[in-house]
């Protein structure tokens, strides 16, 4: 058998959604109905023969999607397992929902990528946009398990109302990060933009360089040695691979509590030399 | 059997089936992992009158604990899932928690029991929850920085009450390989040996005269009252030592009697031993049989 792979011929003029095409949802489906599969765009529908070119077998736990482009909407939307590689770039909502497996994206991902979701795994090399684990809008939690590793830098509002997770940026996060967070953690080894974890109300931003302004409503709680942030670095050693990227973690951190004017029981870490 | 001019009893151990769990209890330094495992492990030498019975089964470096830091492997066995459950949270709450530096975990798959889960409350609404590779840590903020405590821990079905008696011209001579037996057995992961030191002098037999009491001394091996009762003690022993064994399965029980009793025979005579036997009754109420001949052969 060989790897399920999907090629896009053209880039589509609209987006696509599509998430229909999950390891789990393809599961036990022949070559002839993976293409008879109806992705809908706009107000129509285009089959999967009329956007991919197919090769490989079905009914295969990983599935790969050549020449992706940020048109395709929703990769890996609520999928339960299996393996998604993208190879190009993710549109929006990539990994909406979704509660196992693991997708990566080899190019940028847009925005609202691991929006929503509740476990698995996703990773991506390049950039990632807005509302990285972030919530829908009207949805009162983002992201409520699982991890996010971004390669590069993500954009505004990372972690938007999340609840539970690990979201990992190597790079640099935009304006908000860690906005209305209600618990979880985000780690973040370049630069924030302004206003980091405005409106938190529980749940750890671990940043490794100070934001330019820190936000008033944080308050100093002193420099501390945490014992948790040693399981985490564990974790990381133990997981490898794109996680390793994260270390060595600074296990001795300044705390700040905040944001106080929800509560002040989250916390923002900035990691010191120890 | 004599083994080093000791007689082995053609008897066996009975043992009962018990829920157990591992908790790996760490510090700033080994010092203060000893102070909280040691407290957490008082006043826990027999289900009958302590809730449970628990005990140090080894030290671990840093390489082998959660956190990077030093600390200890603790077992505690009860005779209900309900009790252990209890035992566990009161334990370490009252020991561990209140203990400078320190922190629990995990040190056993099974059967979730609370062991962070309800210790959080403590904080007070300030406690922060983890999770680090899908297991759940509690960070409660305490007045020396955070109490780290994993959310459960596991359980499992174990075995208690394995033991043998060590027969001696004196308690001091008893004592002594006893000691012996209890540094040999010591180095068997998996079990403890949960009395004082590990021996214990008040073995009991079912019953009593008195209508309230469920056991009472084991007047057969009481030298004292040889003459008074049919006595299974000869006259030149002077006094009786039992080692009590409790294990997570049938084979660390074995491992720790043959340890125990193979360092017993290494005092040998000469050292004031004359038999080793073992507490049974008569078979009928406990499910697990240790045969002391079959144990050394």
């Amino acid at each position: 058998m060989t790897e399920l792979c999907l090629t896009l011929k053209h880039t589509p003029a609209q987006m696509v959604d599509v998430s229909a095409l999950t390891p789990d949802l393809l599961a036990g489906k022949g070559r002839e109905d993976i293409l008879r599969i109806e992705l809908p765009t706009g107000n129509r529908k285009l089959r999967v023969a009329d956007l991919f070119d197919l090769s490989g077998d079905g009914a295969q736990s990983s599935l790969t999607i050549r020449a992706s482009t940020d048109r395709l909407a929703s990769i890996g939307a609520h999928m339960q397992s299996g393996t998604i590689a993208i190879e190009g770039d993710c549109g929006p909502y990539g990994g909406l929902g979704m509660r196992g497996g693991k997708i990566v994206v080899h190019g940028t991902a847009a925005a609202f990528v691991g929006c929503g979701m509740r476990g698995g795994a996703i990773e991506v090399r390049g950039d990632a946009g807005d509302f990285l684990g972030g919530a829908l809008p009207g949805d009162k939690q983002g992201m409520r398990g699982g991890s996010v590793v971004i390669h590069g830098n993500a954009g505004d509002r990372a972690g938007d109302r999340m609840r539970r997770g690990l979201v990992l940026i190597a790079g640099d996060a935009g304006a908000y990060c860690g906005s209305r967070m209600l618990a979880g953690t985000i780690v973040v080894s370049g630069r924030v933009g302004h206003s980091p974890g405005f409106g938190l109300k529980r749940g750890t931003l671990l940043l490794a360089h100070p934001p330019a302004e820190m936000p008033a409503k944080f308050q100093d709680a002193g420099e501390y040695e945490l014992l948790f942030l040693t399981l985490l670095a564990k974790h990381f050693e133990h997981e490898g691979g794109s996680f390793k990227a994260f270390l060595p973690l600074s296990r001795r951190v300044r705390r700040y509590c905040g944001d106080l004017a929800t509560g002040g029981k989250g916390e923002m870490l900035l990691g010191l030399s120890s | 059997m004599i083994l080093n001019g000791v007689a082995i009893d053609d008897t066996f151990a009975e043992a009962f089936g018990m829920r157990a769990t591992r908790i790996i209890v760490t510090a700033l330094n080994l010092k203060w992992a000893y102070e909280a495992a040691r407290t957490m492990t008082g006043f826990a030498t027999s289900v009958i009158g302590c809730g449970c019975e628990a005990g140090i089964e080894c030290e671990l470096t840093a390489d082998e604990t959660p956190d990077g830091r030093p600390g200890l492997a603790v077992l505690l066995f009860a005779v209900s899932s309900k009790e252990l459950a209890k035992q566990v949270e009161r334990r370490i709450g009252q020991c561990v928690l209140t203990s400078p530096t320190s922190a629990a975990f995990s040190g056993i798959d099974g059967e979730p029991v609370a062991l962070g889960k309800n210790l959080r409350f403590f904080g007070d609404g300030y406690q922060m929850s983890k999770v680090i590779g899908g297991r759940r840590y509690w960070r409660v903020p305490v007045m020396d920085g955070e109490f780290l405590c994993e959310e459960t821990t596991g359980m499992v079905r174990a075995v208690g009450g394995g033991n043998f008696l060590v027969l001696a011209t004196s308690p001091a001579e008893a004592l002594a390989a006893c000691e012996a037996a209890i540094d040999a057995m010591s180095k068997v992961r998996g079990a403890i040996m949960p009395f004082p030191g590990g021996i214990v002098r008040s073995g009991s037999k079912v019953g009593s005269k008195y209508k309230a009491l469920s056991a009472s001394t084991n007047d057969a091996y009481c030298p004292t009252l040889r003459g008074a009762v049919d006595s299974a003690l000869s006259p030149d022993i002077g006094a009786v030592l039992e080692i009590v064994i409790d294990g997570l399965t049938e084979t660390d029980v074995r491992n720790a009697m043959r340890a125990g009793v193979k360092a017993v025979c290494d005092v040998g005579a000469a050292g004031g031993v004359h038999r080793v036997s073992a507490g049974n009754y008569g078979g009928k109420l406990g499910p697990f049989h240790f045969h002391l001949r079959e144990i050394l052969a």
